[in-house]
């Protein structure tokens, strides 16, 4: 193949690479290029090699790669590929043309209409199940809810800072100090831990009894995301599926209805042990949960084996830092832990507590900001 | 798209070279490390493009033995850098010995100390990042687990790829006299910064097939019988298709074959399975699950596939 040939098909192929939603910069497509160059074009093995790792940096790209690899290069017959992404530019696109539209936002961005609520609306909204709120107070508790969503747990770094308070002494600066006053250290500087936010998992139960909470937990978990790294959202129903990268990008009603294609099927109730043998078979193994808050979002029906449901919450705890439990049903005074799911999972939660309406999740905001590790035995 | 740079002659780390995979893999068999075929290319491209590699894969798979027989193959100084949470520059790059500053000082008594010369070489305790860009041979850098360490130092690392110099405000900027090779490992615990992953070429390690398995396990238990070899790495290869929640990579195979080995068995069975389980699987629950038919059925699977 000449020169120009390899750039032109490499070229090509990055772009049907972009199609399928992985990302591929010019940078990259120059080291398939130069990458091509040194190695034998006759073996096929080297060439898919060369390009699979110059274009793709992330594992559960591969599979993607692998298909379009095929599919353009071998001209194999494979499974239709899929969109499984949308990036960021076409998103924005998208917010672009909608906003430009003027369509249906027109009423949230006039200035006339008060976000703030009064003292007593105010009230009446934050005792309101999620249940029963019509789509106009749906609307208004959102904009609550970011608010409450910046208080996170927090833990001590192992990075030590120049601290006034601090419990080392900082020797660096101590012998530069002492330069003036002939190796005599008469100022002290210490040097102290600093606290930085503590990783929080939460896993949403999105199955069809959960609904209405689920979106309002959702618009919450959309605000967490948006509040710093080390936040990590999935949904589960059936099966389990990983929700930060699209409550990154996406609007948080887009990713809810993604999540539910892929993890909810309808009516055949919910896995709560399997997606939490899902969770810590792939993520768990990951360090995802270690020395985590993990959140659950759950009324604790479970379908199957409530027993599963206990040794995975078993598996959970025992990495997690701290387990809360956030069911919608507690909201209900006379409400009992008698669903099997739930009641397996209790003896491993630290805290419980009910999510029916924006009280309670400024509750959970509270729980969160100040949670100490207490495992029930 | 800019067109492609000039191509470079591949001059890298060492005065050793490779001008195709194959050499390179032969190089790194004889370090006593068989890579794929897939490994053997991110190595190559390595150093072809003079570009870090990040290596990420189950634990156990062998990245830190890559990065080791790599520095063998390349007959370069293997410098290692094991990340964790809180490491800073003054664990990964430089430390100024104040316990000697502070003598100096004290020495000098009457006359003054200037700043130069309490900032001088001789007071400089060099860390691996400063050691491997300062250094007068070749070296094979290897970055271990950078997913342990946090994002700020994730950022200065990148700094440190892009430009192979490194700044001390008291003595000037320190240039790579050549570029290190360098690999990066990461075990997934967190996501890498994509700026870094665009930096690196990235390479996937799964677990070996089986043939290759039982290559590794010969190689690194010299005097194994062979049919204990295919008995082991068969064993360990239907484990790892349990739902297990630390399977068990070639690096416990090639421990437990040790075991076996130094049982003086010529084959596996129930009994000595269970007496070296421990070496294969490291979590308890792990070993409740393998317990009783489900290990009496492995023996029998792995017995059968070395058979065969």
């Amino acid at each position: 193949m000449q020169g120009a040939a390899i750039v032109r098909h490499v070229v090509t192929f990055g772009r049907v690479l972009r199609e399928v939603g992985i990302e591929v910069g010019p940078g990259r497509v120059e080291d398939a290029v130069l990458g091509l160059g040194a190695v034998d074009l006759t073996r096929q093995d080297d060439v898919y090699f060369t390009l699979r790792q110059t274009l793709v940096s992330r594992h559960d790209e591969l599979e993607l790669f692998d298909r379009a690899f095929v599919a353009w290069f071998l001209r194999g017959p494979v499974a239709p590929l899929v969109r499984q992404k949308q990036t960021r530019r076409f998103a924005d696109r998208v917010a672009r043309d909608t906003l430009e539209a003027g369509g249906d936002d027109g009423d949230e961005a006039d200035p006339s209409t008060p976000h703030e609520l009064g003292a007593s609306g105010h009230e009446l909204l934050r005792e309101k199940d999620f249940a029963e709120m019509t789509p106009e107070e749906f609307e208004r508790v959102r904009k609550l809810m970011a608010a409450i969503a910046r208080t996170r747990p927090r833990r001590q770094s192992r990075r030590r800072t120049p601290d006034a308070r601090g419990d080392r002494l900082d020797l660096r600066r101590l012998c530069r100090n002492s330069l003036r006053s002939g190796g005599e250290p008469i100022e002290q500087p210490w040097k102290g831990r600093k606290t930085v936010p503590r990783k929080l998992v939460v896993l949403c139960d999105i199955s069809g009894s959960m609904d209405a909470y689920a979106r309002a937990l959702l618009f919450y978990l959309h605000a967490i995301v948006g509040s710093g790294s080390g936040v990590e959202a999935f949904a589960f129903g059936t099966r389990l599926t990983r929700l930060t990268p699209d409550l990154a990008t996406r609007d948080p009603e887009a990713a809810l209805a993604r999540a539910n294609e892929i993890a909810v099927d309808w009516g055949s109730g919910t896995r709560i042990g399997g997606s939490l043998a899902e969770f810590n078979a792939i993520y768990g193994r990951r360090a995802f949960s270690r020395g985590a808050v993990v959140v659950i979002v759950s009324d604790g029906w479970e379908r199957d084996d409530p027993d599963l449901v206990g040794r995975e919450m078993a598996k959970l705890a025992r990495a997690a830092y701290a387990v809360v439990w956030v069911n919608p049903l507690k909201g209900n005074p006379e409400y009992q832990p008698l669903a099997g799911g739930m009641r397996a999972a209790l003896p491993f939660v630290d805290r419980f507590l009910p999510g029916h309406n924006l009280r309670s999740l400024e509750e959970l905001g509270a729980v969160l900001a100040g949670i100490e590790r207490r495992h029930a035995a | 798209m800019r067109p492609p740079r000039r191509r470079r002659r591949f001059h890298y780390a060492g005065s050793v070279s490779f001008r195709t995979i194959d050499e390179l893999e032969g190089a790194l068999r004889g370090a006593d490390y068989l890579p794929d075929r897939g490994l053997a290319t991110a190595l190559f491209l390595a150093l072809a493009l003079e570009k870090p590699v990040l290596l990420e894969g189950e634990a156990g798979v062998g990245k830190t033995e890559a990065a080791k027989a790599l520095a063998t193959a390349l007959d370069a100084r293997l410098i290692r850098l094991q990340c964790y949470e809180g490491l800073d520059v003054s664990h990964a790059v430089y430390e100024w010995n104040y316990p000697r500053q502070l003598l100096h000082i004290r020495a000098a008594q009457e006359g003054s100390v200037s700043e130069e010369e309490l900032f001088g070489p001789e007071f400089l305790i060099r860390r691996p990042l400063l050691e491997a860009i300062d250094s007068e041979g070749p070296v094979v850098l290897l970055i271990d687990e950078i997913d342990r360490a946090d994002e700020e130092f994730e950022a200065f690392l990148l700094e440190v790829l892009s430009d192979f110099q490194i700044t001390i405000p008291e003595l000037g900027t320190i240039r790579a006299r050549r570029r290190p090779a360098v690999i990066l490992t990461s075990n997934r615990t967190r996501e890498l910064h994509d700026a870094l992953k665009r930096r690196a070429l990235f390479h996937w390690i799964g677990h070996p097939s089986i043939e290759r398995e039982v290559e590794i396990v010969m190689l690194r238990v010299p005097g194994i019988p062979e049919r204990l070899a295919k008995e082991a790495a068969a064993f360990v290869r239907g484990l790892r298709a349990l739902d297990l929640a630390k399977p068990p990579g070639v690096a416990e195979t090639i421990d437990w074959a040790q075991a076996l080995a130094a049982l003086g068995r010529e084959e596996i069975d129930a009994e000595v399975v269970e007496q070296t389980l421990g070496s294969v699987l490291k979590y308890r629950e792990d070993i409740e699950t393998v317990r009783d038919e489900t290990l009496v059925g492995l023996i029998e699977e792995a017995r059968a596939t070395a058979n065969r």
